[in-house]
């Protein structure tokens, strides 16, 4: 009979829901202090934020192909990630040419961002990114190995015959024609190729792009610890991951870096700096700290239990 | 309808969408079904359209028949051979044809033969570069310092850094001759290996899965967000205060 469950064996059968609904709780809690948890940033963290930041690895008005390969699914880390890096290329003019390979879904997704971070920058009397003369949105590419490999062997094929209209006009024109393809005809004539993912977009680019052009990556905890291979193995030169990844950048941007032997990089002081990753960092905190409790208190109910038998 | 009012019901969708979603934490229930459905014919509505407008029209279609100039651009002439892709592409789907699904092995048969062809330059541009940098100096060639300084002489190997290459050595042979299942052994020495290198294993799975919930832990933080933060507190409460 149920009445007769010692207290380790009731806390061994707690309903799932039980847990479920603390867990709700504890994270929306969580949500309301505006606490800025402190936070000591990783190498890979460092390295992404020294590629992205530092003059000589990106200068001030180079171009970028950035790769958003994420949608809803993954917002909680991706849509982080993806303010972020947008917060330090706006910051820096560099441009960039958008493009997603993982799902019809993604390149929307990154067009409702970069509106979001524009209506910040306007709301702070800082000038907007506009579309053609900043950035080029170059669509959706099904087939993502497909898609790599056409961009490894001749960029300009690859996205050729993709339309984006400038301001003012209502005629779509060839994004080539544009300032921010202009100089690029080939992928190894970017500084830099950034993907944010939410899926494993970022091994198929290092395994079609690499060696080929500077690959920094911004993933989620699910593929950080495969994506750590890659860059201790310098295929990928910098990477944030999960939402531990936006915090640290969130930190550095508001912090800058200083490394020994190494120049210190900037940082954006006064800024908005602190977005979704500072936000959400209590509540990941809080969250564990259930999760290993929970472990625990499971762990040493299940021995006592025993002994008690 | 009110322009102003579009955000909060555009939120409004979002939040009972969640909590649709969300139920099934429950149980799974018609409601839940209701939400399910709904998300597949909105997603797969949205990729015929984004195939098309994003992909197929600019990347085919455009290609194939060609444009006149207009302002800014120039004339392309149409290129016929493209419309050889249709066919092929049609092809994929007699798979739900229980007489003629044969035909749909052709399409696969050519993207199969197409991925198998560039396997062996992804499997080296991927592991060869790993496979280098796993090759690490066992030897210290100065003994000014034992540990790494902050500024260390060029091209200079310290004893604090071997001894981590050799941690990184043991660790990759023993991970390796862990999968060592084709022959028997009764080495005690490579027995050791192979327990160490499942021990190191798991050490290994732990961090990922701990990496892993901290992913699922902020996604569900996130829609917290979304329906607490988003929706009522910067668009709800605003938009009953303001009335």
């Amino acid at each position: 009979m149920a009445n007769d469950k010692t207290i380790w064996e009731k806390l061994q059968a707690i309903d799932r829901r039980v847990l479920y609904t603390l867990l709700m709780v504890i994270a929306t809690v969580s949500l309301f202090f505006k606490v800025n948890v402190p936070t000591k940033p990783g190498q890979p963290t460092k390295d992404l934020y020294r590629l992205l930041v530092d003059a000589d690895a990106l200068p001030e008005g180079s171009t970028v192909i950035l790769q958003s390969d994420w949608t809803q699914s993954t917002r909680g880390e991706s849509a982080g990630q993806m303010e972020a890096l947008l917060r330090i290329l706006m910051r820096r003019n560099i441009k960039f040419a958008l493009l997603s390979v993982a799902d019809p879904q993604a390149p929307l997704v990154a067009r409702n961002v970069i509106r979001a971070i524009n209506l910040e920058r306007k709301a702070k009397n800082q000038r907007e990114y506009q579309v053609w003369e900043d950035y080029v949105n170059l669509g959706y590419f099904p087939n993502a190995e497909g898609t790599s490999n056409a961009i490894a062997a001749n960029f300009k094929t690859a996205v050729a015959g993709r339309k984006e209209t400038p301001p003012g006009s209502t005629t779509p024109l060839d994004v080539f024609q544009s300032p921010v393809l202009a100089k690029v005809s080939k992928v190894e004539d970017v500084p830099v190729y950034i993907n944010v993912t939410g899926s494993k977009t970022s091994n198929i680019l290092i395994e079609r792009l690499g060696g080929r052009v500077p690959f920094a990556a911004l993933v989620t905890g699910v593929m950080g610890p495969e994506t750590l291979n890659y860059y201790q193995s310098g295929q990928v030169k910098g990477v944030a991951i999960g939402l531990n990844g936006v915090a640290e950048m969130e930190s550095l941007m508001e912090k800058g870096l200083e490394e020994s032997g190494k120049p210190p990089v900037q940082s954006f002081a006064g800024e908005t700096n602190y977005g979704r990753g500072m936000a959400y960092y209590l509540a990941l905190h809080t969250c564990l700290v259930l999760m290993i409790v929970a472990v625990v208190v499971g762990n040493v109910a299940m021995v006592a239990a025993r002994k008690k038998k | 309808m009110q322009s102003e009012s579009y955000p909060i019901i555009k939120l409004f969708v979002g939040v009972a969408c969640t909590v649709g979603l969300y139920s099934v934490l429950y149980r799974e229930s018609k409601f839940y079904r209701f939400f399910e459905h709904m998300f597949l014919g909105l997603a797969a509505g949205w990729a015929m359209f984004a195939l098309w407008g994003e992909t197929l029209k600019s990347t085919w279609w455009d290609r194939m028949v060609g444009s006149v100039a207009d302002e800014g651009n120039p004339a392309v002439p149409g290129y016929w051979a493209w419309a050889f892709l249709l066919p092929i592409g049609v092809m994929a789907y007699f798979v739900v044809s229980k007489k003629h699904n044969w035909i749909s092995r052709i399409p696969i048969g050519i993207i199969l033969g197409l991925w198998s062809g560039q396997q062996v330059q992804v499997w080296f541009t991927r592991y060869g570069p790993q496979m280098q940098s796993s090759m690490k100096p066992l030897f210290p060639t100065t003994w000014s310092e034992f540990i790494t300084p902050l500024q260390p002489e060029a091209g200079a190997v310290y004893p604090a850094q071997v001894i981590g290459n050799l941690v990184f050595l043991l660790t990759l042979l023993s991970a390796m001759s862990y999968f060592l299942f084709s022959f028997e052994t009764k080495s005690k020495l490579f027995n050791g290996m192979t327990t160490w290198g499942r021990w190191l294993l798991m050490i290994g799975f732990g961090a990922i899965f701990g990496s892993t919930v901290m992913t699922r832990f902020t996604l569900m933080i996130d829609r917290m967000y979304f329906v607490f933060i988003e929706f009522f507190q910067q668009g709800l409460i605003p938009l009953i205060g303001g009335r």
